[in-house]
């Protein structure tokens, strides 16, 4: 693994965005051009800042650059039998700032936490080109706001993101996948209750009338919940997941727009046409649709959840609109962090960079 | 640790307090049904400290709303009139981040007791932020559920301030701390504006503010609902006692434990002193003659426990445990949890005062900071006992004194000080789960630089740009650190010995 600390070439480029006035766009692996990117003219990659920090696998603690690749990351994590517990996507190139910036996190999700959950430290540059540092490498730490998981799904809106700090895990003794096929398609009645099993359910997923069930532990612990679970042992249907954590099952390769929507995996089936998949239990749920991006919102916020556009066309809406104080305070705390608005303008929830729509909420209010 | 910081006070009126507090009075009674307002000295007496009572305050007034829409009414007031506003729980927070406003309101949540929803086909429960932390699990217990983080106090403590603080607990190793076992909350913002945070879901839109709201302190806005995840009580759950001849032995074993792929739900590290107190205390069975002992609790599937256990137990065997024993039964299991939660109030009989203290280390840097406290403490003569929540590197020192010997408190302080600045030194953090509240805001100064601090300024003034919610608390200002008069230490560059003293 490359191990290069590129802290000063970057701090660089952002100063001389500052003195500029001129915006930029942060980019990793470039991976994810299908969550938008942002508007600038001039792009700062991160990929030369490279490498393991530090990792010491008795403390379950890695402690790693942004631009280093995912892939190299997850290689090194396991020949010391240990894992990122959140399982993020590994789309081809993609870097752990990017997957942290996105705050992705795969089909382990509600079972084991989220990217965010695992997140104890960053280092990063605000929009004034400072060099800051919040939380540690320790896990557990409430010395002031917790800034690291904050910009966690943030999309680079609220920094730079040097280096990171995370949580890791043993990687599990043994792990099958329990295959059913469920009477109706759709159904994820079942899996939707599991995280009330006391089990050790480590995925959960319904494509269609075909049902997956991933469990992960012990081997003893493992065979003994099988027996209590819907479903056979399937050793083919292990390949299910990664297809699942990154988008490259046959279901999301579709003329028509993908959709990921977020809701309580309780929640009722939403009134959208299309093709769905359901992964986390029911609470992240896949959507194939020609129904417009006004419809999908205003579905996802009927159900309590929200809505993201997977896809490269910038022209359409693509985060979950957001309106009054939630709107309102989230533009101020943007502004805290990046008052000139230097980093990725645009990409995530334009909103936050429009002034007249602020103007607006508080004539109105 | 000295005097609260003045600098970033929201009233600067200079108005007389008798004055200041008629207008409070005038202003709310208006806005409030009678009764919910207290201002007499004896009614304000037992409000004037939470549960770092080396710090005293008496406030202008107590207000103890009975609906979210009298706390955003106050909290409109309040900004209107430049009234700072101090909430606060069950006050049985260990920083003094409750402790009130000489010129503020304190806003006690004790009204808001209510299990609005337990539901456990859907694994969650609403509840009012004056609900017990302990109360909820008992309420889910019937359904085979239980909530998750479970500090020491959580018999009396919150949920409102468990937010506040991002409360761990003995359990988190596993389970994580309250902000891994919140789905949404509600606040109050200071603009009067209820704003929820979170959802029933995995994830929200926008920035991730549930994660943010976690630990403020009661700085960003005032939590008035929160809605918890409720886990399934585990079928099988032991506990591993094991006896050590030294710390050091007890501390390497917990990283051969972790390295041997186990995680167990609790791991804690108990020293001597901690041990005898905790054993004539709660008579629950500790061997006295340890240098140290282990607790290590497995649950899951009762395959996955009794295979677990016989791992660790070869594991601490193999680093030289001189004693192990399972727990037999339900009962002993919790005898033995009771002597470890009454740790505090057991120590705290070996002397007048203890002073507990909260730092986060590497655990790889246990035995160097055991060392160098019990060298402190013979310098200092002021005894230490060690409880330590091994698993996550949460050290909880006590350090033992009597108030009553002039000066005592004082070094106390420093000794105390000297301890936390170590633990930054090594890499670890001020706090790890009691948060800074008044007590640690001079060694903010230490473990975040100025741009930092500056930085945490600015995320405050997006939700409560005139400083009014609970000022002075957590962050320390700039000015407060020059007095403070320290200087922030980067990893070794700066050798610790020759710190300033504070």
């Amino acid at each position: 693994m490359n191990n290069n600390d590129d802290t000063a070439a970057l701090q660089h480029a952002v100063q001389q965005a500052v003195d500029t006035s001129s915006a930029i766009n942060i980019q990793g692996g470039g991976s994810k051009s299908f969550l938008g990117k942002g508007s600038a003219a001039t792009t700062v990659s991160t990929l030369n800042h490279t490498g393991i920090v530090s990792y010491e696998p008795t403390e379950l603690v890695v402690s790693v650059r942004a631009g280093t690749l995912l892939s190299e990351l997850t290689k090194e994590l396991a020949a010391n039998g240990q894992s990122l517990p959140f399982e993020p996507p590994q789309h081809k190139g993609a870097t752990i700032g990017g997957v942290l910036a996105c705050g992705l996190s795969g089909p382990a999700r509600p079972f084991t936490g989220s990217a965010r959950d695992y997140v104890l430290g960053v280092r990063m540059l605000n929009g004034q080109a400072q060099h800051l540092r919040f939380g540690g490498d320790v896990m557990k730490n409430v010395a002031g706001y917790d800034v690291s998981r904050l910009q966690i799904g943030a999309y680079g809106s609220l920094g730079l993101l040097l280096d990171a700090s995370m949580k890791v895990l043993p990687v599990p003794q043994h792990e099958l996948t329990l295959v059913s096929t469920r009477s109706t398609t759709d159904d994820y009645s079942y899996v939707s209750g599991l995280a009330r099993r006391a089990l050790p359910v480590t995925a959960a997923a319904v494509q269609g009338k075909t049902q997956y069930i991933r469990l992960s532990g012990t081997t003893q612990a493992v065979r003994a919940a099988a027996n209590q679970l819907e479903g056979d042992v399937d050793a083919d249907a292990d390949a299910f997941w990664p297809g699942l954590r990154d988008q490259s099952l046959a279901f999301f390769n579709t003329d028509k727009t993908l959709w990921r929507i977020s809701v309580a995996e309780y929640a009722e089936a939403l009134p959208l046409s299309g093709d769905w998949l359901f992964d986390w239990a029911g609470a992240q749920r896949w959507l194939c649709t020609d129904e417009t991006p006004e419809a999908v919102f205003a579905a996802a916020a009927a159900a309590g959840g929200h809505a993201i556009r997977y896809g490269i066309d910038e022209s359409a809406a693509r985060f979950q609109p957001l309106s009054g104080t939630a709107q309102r305070l989230q533009k101020r705390l943007r502004d805290s962090f990046d008052a000139d608005r230097l980093f990725n303008p645009g990409q995530f929830h334009p909103e936050f960079d429009s002034d007249s729509s602020i103007d607006q909420e508080q004539a109105s209010s | 640790m000295t005097t609260q910081n003045s600098a970033a006070l929201g009233s600067t009126t200079g108005e007389p307090e008798d004055q200041l507090r008629q207008r409070c009075i005038d202003g709310l009674s208006a806005l409030l049904p009678a009764g919910l307002m207290l201002s007499s000295k004896e009614e304000l007496k037992p409000y004037e400290s939470d549960g770092l009572t080396a710090f005293r305050k008496t406030p202008l007034l107590v207000v103890l709303p009975e609906t979210i829409e009298q706390v955003a009414a106050i909290l409109k007031w309040a900004k209107a009139n430049e009234v700072p506003v101090v909430a606060r729980g069950a006050g049985t927070g260990l920083s003094g981040g409750a402790l009130p406003h000489e010129q503020g309101i304190l806003l006690g949540m004790a009204k808001f007791t209510k299990i609005i929803e337990l539901n456990p086909e859907r694994g969650y429960a609403r509840v009012q932020p004056g609900v017990r932390n302990l109360a909820i699990s008992d309420a889910a217990r019937p359904h085979g559920l239980y909530y998750a983080p479970d500090p020491s106090s959580q018999i009396a403590c919150t949920i409102g301030g468990n937010v506040a603080e991002n409360s761990g607990g003995v359990h988190c190793l596993k389970y994580g701390l309250t902000v891994h076992n919140v789905l949404e909350i509600t606040v109050v913002t200071i603009d009067g504006e209820i704003l929820t945070i979170g959802s029933s879901g995995q994830d929200s839109a926008g920035y991730d503010l549930l994660a943010l709201m976690h630990g403020s302190e009661g700085m960003l806005a005032v939590t008035v609902e929160v809605l918890v995840k409720l886990l399934p009580e585990p079928p099988c759950t032991r506990l591993l006692m094991a006896s050590f001849g030294s710390v050091e032995d007890a501390g390497n074993a917990v990283g051969e434990v972790i390295a041997a792929g186990i995680i167990p739900a609790g791991l804690e590290l108990m020293d001597s002193p901690a041990i005898v107190a905790s054993e004539a205390f709660a008579q629950c069975g500790y061997p006295t003659d340890a240098a140290a002992l282990l607790l290590c609790e497995l649950d899951g599937l009762e395959e996955e426990v009794t295979e677990q256990i016989e791992n660790a137990s070869k594991v601490f065997t193999r680093c030289n445990a001189s004693k192990l024993h399972i727990a037999a039964d339900e009962h002993e299991r919790l005898l033995l949890w009771k002597g470890r939660k009454s740790a505090f109030p057991a120590v705290g009989r070996l002397a007048p005062d203890y002073y507990c203290i909260d730092g986060t280390i590497p655990r790889s840097q246990l035995s160097r900071v055991l060392k160098q406290m019990s060298i402190w403490s013979d310098e200092y003569k002021l005894p230490i006992a060690n409880v330590f929540h091994a698993g996550d590197g949460n050290l909880h020192p006590l350090i033992l004194f009597d108030s009553n010997i002039p000066g005592e408190l004082q070094r106390t302080e420093e000794l105390g000080s000297k301890i936390l600045l170590l633990c930054v030194e090594v890499g670890g953090t001020v706090t790890g789960e009691h948060g800074v509240g008044v007590e640690k805001i001079g060694e903010m100064c230490v473990q975040f630089d100025q741009d930092a601090l500056l930085q945490f300024h600015s995320v405050k003034a997006a939700f409560d740009p005139q400083t009014l919610l609970n000022p002075g608390k957590a962050v320390p200002t700039l000015q407060r650190c020059a007095e403070f008069g320290a200087m922030h230490v980067h990893h070794g560059e700066l050798p610790f010995p020759e710190l300033e003293r504070f």
